[in-house]
């Protein structure tokens, strides 16, 4: 008992220590803030315990959750749209030198056309929807799937495809069982920013959507932050709307990094 | 490896196009001395693989097809509306050009984006320093850090609306907070990852801490804070048009929105091309920048 008791205690109060220093500026920030909030007198002013009492009641009317699930759903299929399109481009660019100098200065002039750049042509096209924001989100994500996945397929060893040429391994095997397990790496990099890059480009598109079709109809968190500002002009809902902004960013960003640690436990 | 496999690959189609050239040469007798025209045929073929091999050659190919599909799908769509023609976009790009609007939007972007940028680097880097130096002040600090840095800057513009209004105030807000983040990540693991056996040799051999910080730690995290620059930047450019299409009166975000209501399309395109290329410029400025700055960093994966 009393040998197991002594280690123990320095790893709690080091355990406490860590608690206190992660904690303490946060805490000290969230308290200014709401004696802030107080001294102001404006019972709109934003404070953490009014973002609280916002979130539960936002969570209760179902709406909270029901726009991130919407933003989510919409970010899914638009990365969905944007893996497919990403990688089998980058399989092309990357064991085709011809194919690759042709498209390369395709891509390179579309990448610095931001995402939001295009929502206006989308707008004009799909209408002010879905649709848009969808494409929206597509276009974000495929530069990263595509560049990383150029950058994986033509880091492939040419020995090993070599060797599987040699063994007259026909092209369509050498791409399944040579190819693409080792350019995987590459590929789920590239899923993850791409992932990261999508959920940002989905609140932007949201809000342009929101902002420009004149009343949030299409829905999502950012139509839902839109019209918080606009209509209902809720300074606590807005911050709840952001921290479930960071919130959902956190958990994709870990979500991908857990699958990379999972499907290649040997690169940590 | 990579290298000397391709060259025998390339030698091979040297070879081959060599072979293909005077086959040709022979099978279709020209009608002049088929001596000299043998010769210069197989020159012409092998002329003609290199530049298709080259790659300003394929560059344009690709554009000329790009175009070509465009001109394809405007005239089978045929709505100056919804697709305008490329003849329509050039036209409208020097109309633009012509009124001075084209450069009165880039630069009111352009100098927005370099407020910013200034700003967040006077914020972002000497917290960097300080907190790559002092671990006490990084384990308390990193916190917030990490709290806030998931919050997307777009998902800041309707609360920096409701502050701030429509105008100048937004964009520049959104776009150093944008650019801090990457700035002030990339200066804090630049200067951690100084070596130790640097810095030791230069306090074995007496050097006070300005010295020091000037002549040791600076010179080995310029190049990751360059590239946590360039990253500033890319985010920030993006941020840009978002928070200009959404709350700014000017601005190449506003003016393609501006355009896009008015339904004048051909402009509205306009605009987005101009987009790419300011960004394309500006990419390219902080790629010269880097390399005078930091020439010590080629060829380390940071250049």
């Amino acid at each position: 008992m009393s040998t197991m008791s002594l280690p123990v205690a320095p790893v709690r109060r080091l355990r406490r220590a860590w608690l206190m220093q992660i904690t303490l500026v946060p805490l000290v920030l969230l308290g200014v803030w709401e004696v802030w909030a107080v001294l102001a007198g404006d019972s709109h002013a934003p404070a953490p315990t009014r973002v609280i009492e916002s979130f539960i009641e936002l969570v209760a009317q179902g709406g909270l959750i029901g726009a991130t699930v919407e933003s989510l759903g919409r970010v899914v299929s638009g990365f969905a749209v944007a893996l497919v399109l990403g990688v089998v481009l980058g399989i092309l660019m990357g064991s085709n030198r011809w194919v690759r100098n042709l498209l390369d200065p395709i891509v390179e002039s579309f990448r610095p056309v931001a995402p939001m750049a295009l929502l206006p042509l989308a707008i004009l096209w799909l209408g002010a929807g879905t649709p848009a924001a969808v494409s929206i989100v597509a276009y974000a994500a495929f530069f990263p799937l595509l560049i990383n996945t150029v950058h994986g397929v033509s880091r492939v060893d040419r020995k090993l495809v070599l060797a599987a040429r040699t063994m007259g391994v026909p092209r369509w095997r050498i791409l399944t069982k040579v190819v693409l397990p080792a350019s995987l790496p590459a590929v789920l990099l590239g899923s993850r920013l791409a992932m990261g890059v999508a959920w940002t480009a989905i609140v932007a598109a949201e809000l342009g959507v929101g902002a420009k079709s004149g009343g949030g109809g299409s829905g999502g968190i950012g139509a839902m932050m839109f019209v918080f500002y606009a209509y209902n002009v809720d300074l606590n809902a807005i911050v709840v709307c952001m921290i479930v902004v960071g919130v959902v960013a956190l958990l994709i960003d870990r979500l991908f990094r857990f699958a990379e640690h999972r499907l290649m436990p040997w690169r940590t | 490896m990579a290298i000397t496999v391709n060259n025998v690959q390339q030698h091979a189609a040297d070879r081959g196009a060599r072979a293909i050239g005077a086959f040709t040469a022979r099978a279709v007798p020209p009608a002049g001395s088929e001596a000299v025209a043998a010769p210069t045929a197989q020159a012409a073929t092998a002329l003609l693989r290199r530049l298709a091999a080259t790659r300003t050659v394929t560059a344009l190919c690709a554009f000329a097809l790009f175009v070509g599909l465009w001109y394809g799908v405007s005239a089978w769509i045929n709505n100056r509306i919804l697709v305008p023609s490329p003849t329509q976009v050039a036209t409208a790009l020097v109309q633009l050009g012509a009124s001075g609007e084209l450069f009165t939007h880039a630069l009111v972007s352009t100098s927005r984006l370099g407020m910013s940028l200034i700003a967040s680097l006077v914020l972002a880097v000497p917290l960097g320093f300080a907190m790559g130096m002092n671990e006490k002040l990084n384990a308390y600090l990193d916190p917030v850090v990490e709290l806030l840095r998931p919050i997307s800057g777009i998902a800041w513009i309707p609360i920096g609306l409701f502050i701030f209004g429509v105008g100048d105030t937004l964009p520049v807000f959104i776009m150093v907070y944008v650019a801090f983040f990457p700035l002030l990540l990339n200066t804090i693991a630049g200067v951690r990852n100084v070596d130790r056996k640097l810095i030791d040799a230069a306090r074995t051999m007496g050097v006070r801490r300005t010295p020091m910080l000037l002549h040791v730690v600076v010179p080995a995290a310029l190049p990751t804070i360059m590239v946590g620059f360039r990253l500033a930047f890319a985010g920030a450019w993006s941020a840009i048009i978002a928070a200009e299409l959404i709350g700014a009166p000017s601005g190449l975000g506003f003016a393609i929105e501006w355009y896009r209501e008015l339904l004048m399309s051909p402009k509205m395109f306009a605009f987005i091309v101009l987009i790419g290329i300011v960004g394309y410029v500006c990419d390219l400025l902080l790629r010269a920048l880097q390399r005078v700055l930091t020439p010590w960093a080629e060829g380390t994966g940071l250049a």
